[in-house]
């Protein structure tokens, strides 16, 4: 189980984090005043000074208010239920990379009907090949903008 | 009643097979995003964006805008028949549409909801008709200080009239302007921002980061709260249609209020969701049967449509006169506008008054078709949500993230979609406002610019945001707007924050 207050202060810690990583970007860029204004980095550099003392705010308030913040961020059943659908939205961005969207699309349905929503396979596996078949007319013959693909689509001469 | 000219000119812009045709595409993909969790109005539009490259950006805008209002429509719809809200702007709707729903009256509900937002909606479009050149001959005055202090008048007003923390609003804007800085500096030419990494030389698109903050954070709150969908099996029928629209006039006085209170929200970027809550609390108010509100009182659904549709559709008046979007979706529209090689702001009413009159005349026509649209359709998308999620939740993410490849056709950008969604997630349930960050992403270099113009106007002194009337007053309006909650917040929030739960 998480709590408000951890999920509160890992995200400030986060937020400070990306802000500090704009401040010491910007750095390289010069914060001056160059020949042309300001320098590149400017901007960028106040802006994650901004971030970066919003961020400590926040974690103070989160500290500070910490009895306030004792409910529960996730439990064990809502962190099962957002992993089952977070782990193969995962692995579908991995096999995309690897094999072309079509492909990972089709798989991707076809795993989650099968195993999540209890379908039988081939039930499964249809909709997923009709899913990806759908898709790649829309968008390859109708908005005529191609995506990503991976070796099979080369292997049947789609191109 | 120059408008007038112009906006009949625009009619005949808009008045062809083909942008009417375009409409009614666009009307049943919006109530389509609208309808399904996870793709809301934003999204959708985003979605779309991509695919509308090729197009003549007369036709593009109409499809876009058309999509824009179909989404609304199909929010309130899933609303008032499954309580759960398609949009951010619908949940005030399901205080008083679902009761009403659940007592055997969806149709009355479903019509007047319909009915009221095409009036909030409409009541938008006819400011938009009214205002628009005049605040863009307006606007012709503003230089670049100027220009800043508008940018920097709607960044405050998030900060000063959000429901959110004002540091998690100053958080989430920061980090919107911090990536929007990401790839080339604009000024410049150089790339800055980068840590080396090829990927982020382009730099970081607003639509990648609406797609994976509002599509994929939203299908995992969604998928994290166990979704079940309690509808209610609703049949339009023709008889409670007419009697319902016989209903309306009754309303007059919730009809205009919150058509001004949607307007006025929608003018300044408080945005549609922020619109309806205001508008639902004041009709509650100010009616004498308080005890109904909540358990199927029709006013209930009447104030916060109209409110939502007129913030809605005024929101596209800022930004088309002044460059400044006043919601999320507008922001994302005037993204486009970009793209297509148009620049919002007054300069666009002179380059192109077929465009901005097409699109004003556009919004009329799209209002009365999305509306004929929603009541014909709906038993048909209120189907859709008893398709079972294991089916509809991959198509979603699928759809998603071929619309995150499209935007630039890299495959860097799907890993950047799949980690905004996770911040999204993050930034959902803590209560960070999501649409400052997305403001300032459309707007960061545009914000840029105009500050470091500013400075070298002025040498690099500070003054010059004071050295007029015009630039002085629209400074102080921010400041105060900026420093009042923080000023006034602060000693009351360290000791005791508290855990708000409103939703941007």
């Amino acid at each position: 189980m998480i709590s408000r207050f951890s999920a509160e202060i890992a995200t400030a810690t986060l937020t400070a984090g990306l802000g500090l990583a704009a401040v010491v970007g910007a750095l390289e860029f010069g914060i001056g005043w160059g020949d042309a204004g300001p320098e590149p980095g400017a901007f960028p550099f106040y802006i994650g000074l901004l971030v970066v003392a919003a961020s400590l705010v926040n974690l103070v308030q989160a500290t500070v208010g910490r009895e306030g913040l004792r409910s529960t961020f996730l439990d064990h059943e809502q962190a099962k239920r957002v992993a089952s659908f977070f782990i193969p939205m995962v692995v579908f961005v991995i096999v995309a990379r690897l094999l072309g969207l079509y492909v990972a699309s089709a798989l991707y349905l076809t795993f989650v009907m099968w195993f999540q929503g209890g379908y039988r396979i081939l039930v499964s596996a249809a909709s997923g090949v009709a899913a990806a078949v759908a898709f790649y007319f829309v968008l390859e013959y109708a908005f005529q903008v191609p995506i990503l693909k991976g070796p099979l689509e080369a292997a049947l001469g789609l191109y | 009643m120059e408008n007038f000219a112009s906006l009949m000119h625009g009619f005949g812009v808009a008045l062809s097979t083909y942008h009417v045709a375009l409409m009614m595409v666009g009307v049943l993909l919006g109530i389509l995003v609208g309808v399904l969790p996870g793709l809301g109005a934003p999204n959708g539009v985003s979605l779309l964006l991509p695919l509308t490259f090729t197009m003549d950006p007369v036709a593009a805008i109409i499809l876009l805008t058309s999509m824009y209002w179909g989404a609304l429509f199909g929010g309130s719809t899933t609303s008032i028949l499954f309580n759960i809200p398609g949009e951010p702007s619908s949940v005030a709707t399901t205080f008083d549409g679902y009761p009403m729903a659940r007592q055997g009256q969806a149709t009355q509900a479903l019509t007047l909801a319909f009915l009221s937002a095409g009036f909030g909606a409409l009541v938008g479009v006819i400011l938009i008709t009214i205002l628009s050149s005049w605040v863009a001959k307006f606007a012709l005055r503003f230089s670049s200080p100027e220009y800043f202090a508008v940018y920097f008048l709607a960044f405050a007003s998030f900060i000063g009239l959000g429901a959110a923390s004002p540091f998690k609003t100053i958080v989430s804007m920061g980090l919107g302007f911090a990536f929007a800085a990401v790839g080339m500096d604009t000024v410049s030419g150089g790339l800055r921002l980068t840590y080396g990494f090829n990927e982020l030389l382009s730099g970081i698109s607003f639509l990648i980061a609406v797609i994976g903050l509002f599509g994929i954070g939203e299908l995992i709150m969604t998928m994290e709260e166990g979704l079940r969908f309690d509808g209610i099996k609703a049949r339009v029928k023709a008889r409670d249609v007419f009697k319902t629209i016989g209903m309306l006039p009754r309303y007059w006085l919730t009809l205009l209020r919150s058509s001004a209170i949607g307007c006025w929200m929608g003018i300044t970027p408080g945005g549609p969701t922020a619109a309806s809550f205001m508008s639902y609390g004041i009709a509650k108010r100010l009616s004498r049967r308080k005890e109904a509100f909540g358990n199927g009182a029709p006013e209930g659904v009447v104030a916060p449509e109209t409110a939502d549709h007129a913030a809605g559709s005024s929101a596209i008046l800022p930004m088309l006169a002044l460059g400044v979007p006043g919601s999320a979706t507008a922001a994302v529209m005037m993204g486009g506008l970009m793209i297509w090689g148009l620049n919002p702001g007054p300069m666009l009413f002179i380059e192109r008054p077929d465009f901005v009159w097409g699109l004003i005349a556009s919004m009329y026509l799209g209002n009365i078709v999305a509306v004929l649209i929603v009541l014909a359709t709906i038993p048909l998308f209120a189907s859709i949500l008893r398709i079972p999620f294991a089916i509809i939740g991959p198509v979603i993410v699928i759809v998603c993230f071929i619309g995150a490849y499209t935007v630039a056709g890299r495959p860097f950008d799907l890993w950047l979609a799949l980690s905004f969604g996770v911040a999204g997630y993050l930034f959902k349930k803590l209560d960070y406002p999501i649409a400052p960050l997305v403001l300032a992403m459309v707007l960061g270099d545009k914000a840029e610019d105009a500050f470091r113009q500013s400075m070298i106007m002025s040498r690099g002194s500070l003054s010059i945001f004071w050295s007029n009337g015009l630039v002085a007053t629209l400074m102080v309006l921010g400041l105060a707007l900026a420093l009042g909650p923080l000023l006034s917040g602060t000693v009351g929030k360290l000791v005791r924050p508290k855990p708000t739960s409103a939703a941007v």
